[in-house]
């Protein structure tokens, strides 16, 4: 009895094994995804005040939005308007000539299906904007939002941490003494605690009493105070956020050039290739689907950005270094709850859309390619 | 440091006879008090080391749990208002009472009050006991510090150059100016005539109202600085605050190259470090420097009331007036001053939905922490974070001298507080609800930008003139605006 | 590792030699100098540090313990407790996200889900009424789940029949990617509500939940790609001899896959251990973990660079440790998978 009894519950087991394992993980993201994303969709539709016996919570549609969008905290959200300069209008000529011809390529491709038309759009239409967005706001007397800052520590960083990772990656990749030291101490900031590395720079950024003052007074620009300029204050925080992430890039692309097969490249060098020729024609082919993944998992990270700002500047000078988590953080102390999630729902409109088509339009392909 | 150890541990054994009176030995056995309060040293830091002997007097067991300063407010507020209490108590800002108060979170204290002996009311400045302990006529909480703005300067270096002590901003301005890059540590490095915190999302918005008050209010505290009493709107797009405004952006050009991106500690430890020649503060910089592991500046330091201003807004036109007897009633010497009691003090309050027994136990360990035997030494420590509230503490000197404060910087440091709290002109912090919005936000914000060079005076003013009107009106103006009379008691 | 061979370093020309050493020493200088101030911070008085840069203890400055015996002793057990905290939430996050993630993506990796549009669209709709109803109406939250489910279960087997999109692999697996999108700051007050509800509050399972769920996007990426590049030969003889799914997971795969399992792991726990936003708004307490300690230290008096320094060194302390130890895998382990592509 007992003997048949377990054998058709293994029997069972069996049979369903492949839901069973992929069921915990569905159910736990389930629940702290789905719920939540709707209960912050509530709230970017209401107002949140706090009233005899608790609170109160009362649905207003999409007035935190437009509020963001054409309302008192545009210059906030998306920033300053001025004027576009030259360069601005170049740039959108630039970005526009470059979506038309991307558009023109999918529909000579045939292979058009409703979502994918939606998907395109929908980043066109972004990305657009996006660009459309920036050329006004950067220029004399203009301002970038919460939203343009943003976008300059996800852009600048991830490239500044790409180029940085990826060298070092390179140079360790090469048989060189002492790779395992290298290896071991480039790594170390990525375990250091982000509110830790937001404080050390502090210290370290600090222009009267940290480290750098005297290389600062030998220079003559003691005076020069990097938290007073908006693009200096910028900066920091960026190089402060790639000193912590480029042991992540490194690691990973060092994992990628040492398992790329040595023949190819042997073969080269006795043809007489130059070394940056390999890198080029050869071993870069070889590992940019990886360096795609890496730059798309950085991406994501990126996005959420609010450590760093919330401790060197607190968002200042003015508004200049306050990214959009710690935009809506800040609402979110104040308890304006409504307000709050509204931007936090911006912020995950614009990365979801930025993740999303680096995984349809560079990963994706590049994948298929090599395969 | 360890004199005044050992005084305070004398002073509690002299304290179990006279507290006996409210709390008998072991009355709360068995019962522990949750309270919240920010991570110190500051501030947890009496609540902490006075918690055993409050459990040896009664039984009670304190647990201080901490959280960063900055989530203080929205953390008692979501633990209270969701109905979590896992905490029964909080020693927080009044100013944040009107938000815990509308929804009922806070235990009314009146009647205790009312009934504690020991804890001698009667002692404590008239301005706390009377507004900021209370909200529409109902104690809700017990001050443990007092906090107001105070500005410091080098008595030392007034000497040299031969100035008196400011009296207005326009003095402040030249003090400033003068001592600009003069050695002032003896390091060899030109140190700073003013040093203001002027950080965003810190304290900066507290102290461009040191400069707009005494140019807004001269009525007395019922007067307000920030709202019209009639029809609630903001008194901020005015000559008043366009001069406040120029006269703040004028102080930076004497501060530190850096001052933008400086908070009050940073302020705090740049002039007790002696690189500083004047900044503004709350009591803070009085015993912190006298403090002397971290102090250059012992005895070295002078207190006054805050500047004020021969000129005053006529609220009728928008422009600035002269001050005479029947628009600055309170003047001194043709001088406006209205110090802001920014923040309003630390002080205890206690969860209306605690257990009845805990409450009781609460209210006995705030009563504790407030009598004059406890209070009157923990203020002379720099590390309690506590500042003088109790007017014996303003009276006896010893207390201070033992502290290592000489006799005439003790004078000179309490007469500064005294000047401050006796004045009726006083400014009550904002008060109204959703006042974290009116000033973390949208103030804060707007000066920032200011200070940033990113929008002009007339901007600035705008922005925070539409910002407040936008909340007001989402919040109902009717409402606010008797919120806002019933904190300053206006009529 | 030995693959393949590579320039010996006698090859490289003396100037290419100077230029590649000097980049590495350099770029050792920029990770560690922030590392050294941290150190020598942890030894200085206040006064040392508000009187300008000093470099050098014994040299510069006279090296003082007061801020280490501040955190070990003056405070040693409100340092412990939080420390314990990260301990016990991080290693048990660690494993909880491993074992759930790694199942997971084994199975994205062998067999086929065909999850239909209309029953996902049906789900989403049946949650969404179930908040609006408990936050409109205040109906009991239980009540409001249990009615929903059942409601979710009849819609979609009457739906069974209708015509729909099938969602693939793929689908599933970049659905569950795409969790790690999800800024904290969206989530932070639903789940806040959630285990306020729940009771849990400042609880060590609160968070051990919470960070196993974050985390398990990335487990699923990166040891799915890892199962991927597993030959499947193994396998396929072992079901011949008619073993179980389960015992050829545990027995064959796991083996195989343990320098991913450990560099994944080891990535997981780093991100765990720092956490600082999440453990903000679901810790009081009992469960607050050590950032939360370290972002205390700046409190009115400024922040207390010397005490934040010695929160700093121990918290690195450990991991510096483990990766140590573990190094040798991490190269090798870390994306093997995603570089197999």
């Amino acid at each position: 009895m007992r003997q048949a009894g377990s054998e058709t519950f293994s029997e069972w087991l069996d049979r369903y094994s492949g839901r069973l394992f992929v069921m915990p993980a569905v159910l736990l993201i389930l629940a702290f995804s789905i719920f939540p994303l709707i209960v912050s969709a509530w709230f970017a539709l209401s107002r949140f005040k706090l009233a005899a016996g608790g609170y109160d919570i009362r649905f207003v549609g999409l007035l935190n939005f437009r509020k963001l969008l054409i309302g008192s905290e545009q210059y906030h959200f998306l920033g300053t308007f001025v004027p576009k300069s030259t360069l601005g209008w170049l740039a959108i000529v630039v970005v526009a000539a470059f979506i038309g011809r991307s558009a023109f390529l999918y529909a000579r491709s045939g292979r058009i299906t409703v979502f994918g038309l939606l998907g395109r759009t929908i980043a066109y239409a972004v990305f657009g904007s996006l660009v459309w967005l920036l050329a006004s706001t950067i220029g004399r007397g203009g301002q970038l939002g919460s939203l343009g800052t943003t976008l300059f520590y996800v852009c600048c960083g991830l490239a500044l941490q790409f180029t940085i990772g990826t060298a070092l990656a390179w140079i360790c990749a090469q048989k060189i003494r002492g790779r395992t030291f290298f290896r071991v101490v480039f790594f170390i900031p990525l375990m250091v605690t982000p509110v830790g590395i937001a404080y050390t720079f502090r210290m370290l950024a600090d222009m009267t009493v940290g480290p750098l003052a005297p290389i600062g007074q030998v220079f003559g620009f003691g005076a020069f105070e990097w938290a007073t300029n908006q693009w200096s204050a910028r900066l920091v925080i960026m190089l402060g956020e790639s000193w912590q992430w480029i042991p992540f890039i490194f690691i990973v692309m060092l994992a990628a050039f040492e398992s790329q097969p040595r023949d190819e490249v042997e073969a080269a060098e006795l043809d007489g290739a130059s070394t940056f020729q390999i890198f080029r024609d050869i071993t870069w082919p070889a590992v940019a689907p990886i360096a795609a993944t890496v730059a798309l998992i950085r991406m994501i990270e990126a996005f959420k950005i609010v450590d760093l700002p919330n401790v060197l500047t607190n968002g200042g000078p003015g508004i200049s270094t306050e990214s959009l988590t710690l935009h809506s953080f800040m609402q979110w102390r104040a308890l304006d709850l409504g307000a709050s999630a509204a931007v936090a729902y911006a912020l995950l409109f614009v990365s979801t859309i930025f993740c999303v088509s680096f995984f349809n339009f560079i990963l994706e392909p590049l994948r298929r390619t090599r395969q | 440091m360890t004199g005044t150890w050992f005084a305070k541990r004398a002073f509690v054994a002299c304290s179990a006879v006279v507290f006996a009176q409210v709390a008998q030995a072991g009355e709360f056995d068995g019962v522990t008090i949750n309270i919240m309060t920010f991570t110190g040293p500051q501030i947890a830091e009496p609540l902490q080391r006075r918690a055993p002997d409050f459990a040896k007097l009664t039984g009670a067991k304190v647990n201080v749990i901490t959280v960063p300063f900055s989530d203080l407010y929205q953390k008692l507020l979501t633990d209270w208002s969701t109905g979590t209490n896992s905490i029964d108590a909080g020693v927080f800002a009044p100013q944040w009472m009107v938000d815990y108060v509308t929804p009922g979170l806070l235990e009314d204290l009146s009647e205790r009050v009312a009934k504690d002996t020991a804890i001698k009311q009667d002692d404590i400045a008239p301005f706390f006991r009377e507004f900021s302990q209370k909200f529409n006529g109902k104690t809700y909480m017990l001050t443990l510090d007092g906090d107001f703005h105070m500005a410091y300067y080098r008595a030392d270096v007034a000497k040299e150059l031969g100035l008196e002590a400011p009296k207005t901003w326009d003095d402040y301005l030249a003090f400033a100016k003068a001592a600009h890059g003069k050695d002032m540590n003896g390091d060899g490095k030109p140190d700073f005539g003013s040093c203001i915190s002027k950080k965003r999302n810190a304290q900066a918005y507290w102290f461009i109202y040191d400069l707009i008050g005494p140019m807004v209010q001269s009525k007395g505290t019922s007067q307000g600085a920030f709202f019209d009493t009639t029809d609630m709107k903001p008194l901020v797009n005015n000559e008043a605050v366009a001069e406040a405004l120029r006269l703040y952006s004028e102080t930076t050009q004497f501060g530190p190259p850096n001052e933008i991106n400086l908070d009050v500690g940073d302020t705090r430890t740049l002039f007790i470090s002696g690189q500083c020649a004047l900044s503004l503060d709350w009591g803070d910089i009085g015993s912190l420097a006298i403090d002397k592991e971290k102090s250059k500046v012992i005895d070295k330091v002078g207190a006054i009331i805050t500047p004020g201003s021969k000129r005053v807004l006529d609220s009728a036109s928008g422009k600035l007036v002269d001050c005479t007897a029947d628009t600055c009633p309170y003047a001194k010497d043709g001088i406006n001053h209205a110090p802001l009691a920014a923040f309003g003090g630390w002080s205890g309050g206690i969860n209306a939905k605690a257990d009845p027994k805990v409450k009781d136990a609460a209210y006995a360990f705030f009563s504790y922490m407030s009598q004059p035997e406890q209070s009157n030494v923990d203020v002379t420590i720099g590390a309690s974070g506590f500042n003088p509230y109790r007017l014996t503490q303003f009276q006896q000197l010893d207390n201070w001298t033992k502290a290592g404060m000489s006799e005439e910087a003790a004078k000179n440091y309490l007469g500064a507080i005294q000047d401050s709290l006796n004045s009726p002109n006083m400014i009550l912090d904002l008060r109204i609800p959703a006042n974290q919005r009116y000033q973390q936000i949208v103030l804060d914000t707007a000066v920032a930008r200011f200070l940033a060079g990113e929008i002009d005076a007339a901007a600035t003013m705008k922005a925070i003139e539409d910002g407040w009107n936008e909340i007001t009106d989402e919040l109902g103006r009717d409402d606010q605006l008797a919120a806002y009379k019933s904190t300053i008691g206006a009529k | 590792m030995r693959l393949f061979e590579t320039k010996q370093l006698g090859e490289m020309a003396p100037a290419t030699k100077i230029v590649v050493y000097g980049l590495l020493g350099l770029w050792t200088l920029i990770v560690l100098f922030p590392l050294y101030w941290v150190v020598v911070t942890s030894l200085k008085l206040p006064i040392d540090v508000a009187n300008g840069p000093v470099y050098l203890p014994f040299v510069d400055y006279w090296p003082s313990l007061h801020a280490w015996k501040y955190i070990f002793v003056d405070i040693g057990l409100d340092t412990f407790r939080p420390y314990l905290n990260s301990v016990i939430v991080a290693v048990a996050s660690t494993c909880l996200a491993m074992a759930i993630g790694s199942l997971a993506a084994y199975g994205l990796s062998r067999f086929s889900f065909r999850p239909r549009l209309v029953t996902v669209i049906v789900f989403i709709l049946g949650i969404a009424g179930a908040i609006v109803i408990v936050a409109r109406f205040g109906v009991d939250w239980r009540l409001a789940v249990a009615a929903a489910l059942a409601l979710i279960i009849i819609a979609s087997r009457a739906l069974q029949k209708a015509p729909s999109p099938h969602l693939s692999n793929s689908d599933v697996l970049f659905w569950m990617i795409s969790q790690r999108i999800l800024p904290p700051v969206v989530a932070a007050i639903p789940i806040y509500v959630m285990f306020q509800q729940l009771g849990m509050l400042d609880t060590h399972a609160a968070l051990i939940v919470t960070y196993t769920t974050v985390n398990l996007p990335i487990v699923v990426w990166l040891m799915h790609d890892f199962f991927m590049s597993i030959p499947r030969d193994l396998e396929e003889s072992a079901e011949l001899d008619g073993a179980s799914r389960i015992r050829i997971f545990v027995e064959i795969i796991l083996p195989l896959a343990l320098p991913g399992l450990i560099a994944t792991a080891l990535l997981v726990l780093i991100l765990a251990w720092n956490e600082y936003l999440l453990a903000l708004f679901l810790s009081t307490a009992r469960a607050q973990t050590i950032p939360l300690l370290v972002s205390a230290q700046n409190a009115t008096r400024g922040p207390q660079w010397w005490y934040m320094s010695v929160l700093i060194i121990i918290m690195i302390l450990p991991v510096i440790l483990l990766t140590l130890v573990l190094q040798r895998f991490i190269a090798k382990g870390l994306l093997l998978g995603a570089v197999k592509g």
